[in-house]
């Protein structure tokens, strides 16, 4: 006979109820490991829509401003930057005229598989767009949109340059995200020369690939600083930075997911509560005897107060296994190659120990009533009461 | 002649009650021997409980002395009393109130935890208690598995498994039947005989007069004298006698 054999015995005591109780602590452990991973796993899908070596540099006053087309050379020859891409919006509208229905870019066709080596295109798609000077890599949203082929010939009419040109379709980009339409920067030039003798001469958005993720923050640097004071002062921004704004405000939906964990939480308090004070209740006669005997009201208090504090605990670490289980099969789930917004439900230690913490804390609040009351109850008020 | 175990002196124990003064005591003054059965009777009401549970340590009076072996308990704080009871009161109730998850011999250890008892120890000292009261062969039943008068006696181990001079039992035969009642009346009796045990016991029931060595009378709050008590006692004996008294003249 101990007092943890009688903390126990009282646990085992309403089977039922003691389960029904761990079960709701339980699921509220899960639900919170799972809703505080949400964060993380936005991170991870920004991040997985987005590279995190290519950086854009554009006008500081914005992407409709142009960049002499010089500087995507510059750009090159930074330190630590792999390959530079120079766009120009084209605005080219088909069929619905003056309507620009997806966007399309001249781009500097010989430099984007060097920019875009994650991107799904066909190895022989890349080497016709860059062998055939009217060729065009169309997304996939765009291809099933008009039910264009590879190989079909499509026209578009520019809202911006005085030249009309006739397309053919040499690959696709196997992006169902993207609506796109690239084509030789090369092609737009010429057919500017040869009507006005003078060519293109600007860039729209630069992209540019670090070598490695650690040199992405000293290039903007060194691009930005580059083009201080000329005429097209550039701002550069990472690929993520420049997705994110799709994704809204991030801080509210994570505000959001903090109230609703802490509704939870205060929500099974109150179960767990309720299940300690009907137990105290339950026990009236049992704990008025126990005063009686002799045992003071710290004693009453801690076994009432370790009961609960015991069981929520024990449910907490069921729940964290739990999650730990569910977000390891969500992941295998998503596949191998850890791509995908699944991939981002990682249990992290920090949120193991939020999780650990959050079931003692729900106990502690859930048990510290009731027991205070029942010890605190004199002697022989308790005894009259049952009598 | 030594000090008495129980000396009483014009305790009185009133209690608010939305609004009124309830005198569950009015200046009772009662002295009890060591080794001594003594039982604490009247109608319902009259404040036996109240009294009994001043001498055990339970509740305080709101004027007079209460001192029980040497010890002037109102002079203790809640904490020290529940620790003083703990040594040296064994408590019995007419509900016997074990824990149903816990064996009786586990129910009758609960005690040895506020000692510093070994844990064999406590066990060999439950175990003797139960030997007791009779239930050396039931030591791992639960309290549901048992009779009323097994659970009382399981009730009474509990009481003395701290071997405290003083036993106090408040209507121990209130919940049982004839047969039941007088073996546990016969086993407070041991324990004054074989045990050197002070016992006081509040009971309504006129059988237990004759394994007691003294009884008490109170009637609304006062303790009644000596011919007041013989009358009542008289009356009460009456009440349950075997048949019509046909001598009896009342003044
Ligand atoms: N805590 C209390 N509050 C109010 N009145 C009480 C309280 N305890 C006892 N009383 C009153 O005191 C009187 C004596 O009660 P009690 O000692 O329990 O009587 P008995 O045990 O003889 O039946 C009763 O009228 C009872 O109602
Ligand atoms: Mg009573």
């Amino acid at each position: 006979m101990s007092y943890t054999r009688l903390v126990v015995a009282n646990l085992l005591r309403n089977k039922l109820r003691t389960a029904f109780t761990a079960g709701a602590i339980t699921l509220a452990v899960v639900l919170v490991c799972l809703l505080l991973t949400m964060p993380a796993a936005l991170d991870r899908l920004l991040e997985s829509a987005a590279s995190d070596v290519r950086i854009s540099v554009h006008h500081k006053a914005g992407l409709v401003y142009s960049m002499p087309e010089s500087f995507a050379r510059k750009v090159r020859a930074v330190d630590g930057v792999e390959a530079a891409a120079g766009m120009v919006w084209y605005g080219g509208a088909f069929e619905e005229s003056g309507k620009v229905t997806f966007p399309n870019f001249a781009v500097e066709a010989e430099h984007i598989e060097a920019v875009y080596p994650d991107y799904p295109i066909k190895p022989e798609e890349l080497a016709d767009f860059v062998k055939y000077r009217d060729g065009a890599l169309v997304g996939r949203q765009v291809m099933d949109k008009y039910d264009w082929k590879v190989g079909e010939r499509v026209s578009l009419t520019s809202t911006i340059w005085p030249a009309n040109l006739d397309f053919r379709i040499v690959g696709v980009v196997e992006d169902p995200q993207a609506p796109l339409f690239w084509f030789n920067r090369k092609y737009l030039d010429q057919a500017l020369e040869s009507q006005f003798g003078q060519g293109l001469g600007i860039m729209g958005t630069i992209w540019v690939r670090a070598s490695d993720p650690s040199m992405v923050g000293s290039i903007m640097q060194t691009i930005d600083d580059m083009s201080r004071n000329s005429e097209a002062e550039t701002a550069s921004e990472t690929e993520k930075s420049y997705f994110a704004n799709f994704f809204g405000s991030l801080q509210g939906f994570i505000r959001i997911i903090l109230l609703v964990t802490g509704l939870v939480t205060l929500c099974i308090i109150f179960i767990a509560a309720n299940t300690a004070s009907m137990n105290v209740r339950e026990r009236s006669g049992e704990i008025a005897v126990l005063k009686a005997i002799g045992f003071a009201r710290r004693s009453i208090f801690g076994a009432l107060f370790g009961e609960v504090v015991l069981i929520s605990s024990l449910a907490g670490l069921l729940g964290l296994l739990l999650s730990i289980g569910l977000t390891t099969s969500l992941r295998n789930f998503a596949g191998n190659d850890g791509l995908g917004p699944m991939s981002g439900f990682i249990l992290t230690g920090p949120v193991v120990v939020q999780g650990l913490f959050l079931s003692l804390f729900i106990g502690m609040l859930a048990g510290v009533v009731p027991s205070i009351g029942a010890a605190r109850k004199p002697v022989a008020v308790a005894l009259r009461e049952i009598f | 002649m030594d000090a008495p175990m129980i000396d009483v002196r014009h305790v009185s124990r009133h209690y608010l009650r939305g609004g009124d003064d309830v005198h569950a005591l009015d200046d009772v003054s009662l002295s009890i021997p060591a080794g001594k059965f003594v039982a604490l009777m009247g109608p319902s009401g009259s404040g036996k409980s109240t009294l009994l549970n001043l001498i055990s340590g339970i509740d305080r009076p709101s004027s007079g002395e209460v001192i029980v072996s040497g010890q002037a308990l109102p002079d203790l704080s809640e904490d020290e009393l529940a620790r003083w009871r703990a040594r040296h009161v064994g408590l019995i109730f007419q509900f016997f109130n074990l824990i149903p998850v816990l064996s009786a011999l586990e129910n009758v250890a609960l005690p040895l935890l506020l000692t510093d008892l070994g844990k064999a120890e406590r066990r060999e000292r439950a175990e003797t208690a139960l030997r007791v009261v009779g239930l050396e062969d039931r030591l791992d039943h639960f309290p549901a598995t048992m009779s009323g008068g097994e659970q009382q006696r399981v009730a009474i181990a509990r009481a003395i498994v701290t071997d405290p001079d003083l036993i106090v039992a408040d209507e121990p035969t209130g919940d049982l039947d004839a047969k039941n009642a007088e073996a546990i009346l016969d086993l407070l009796r041991t324990l004054k005989k074989g045990f050197g045990k002070t016992v006081v016991m509040v009971t309504h029931d006129p059988r237990a007069l004759r394994f007691v060595d003294d009884a008490h009378h109170l009637d609304k709050g006062l303790l009644l004298d000596d011919d007041a008590a013989e009358r009542a006692s008289a009356a009460l004996h009456a009440s349950m006698g075997p048949g019509p008294r046909t001598t009896e003249v009342e003044p």
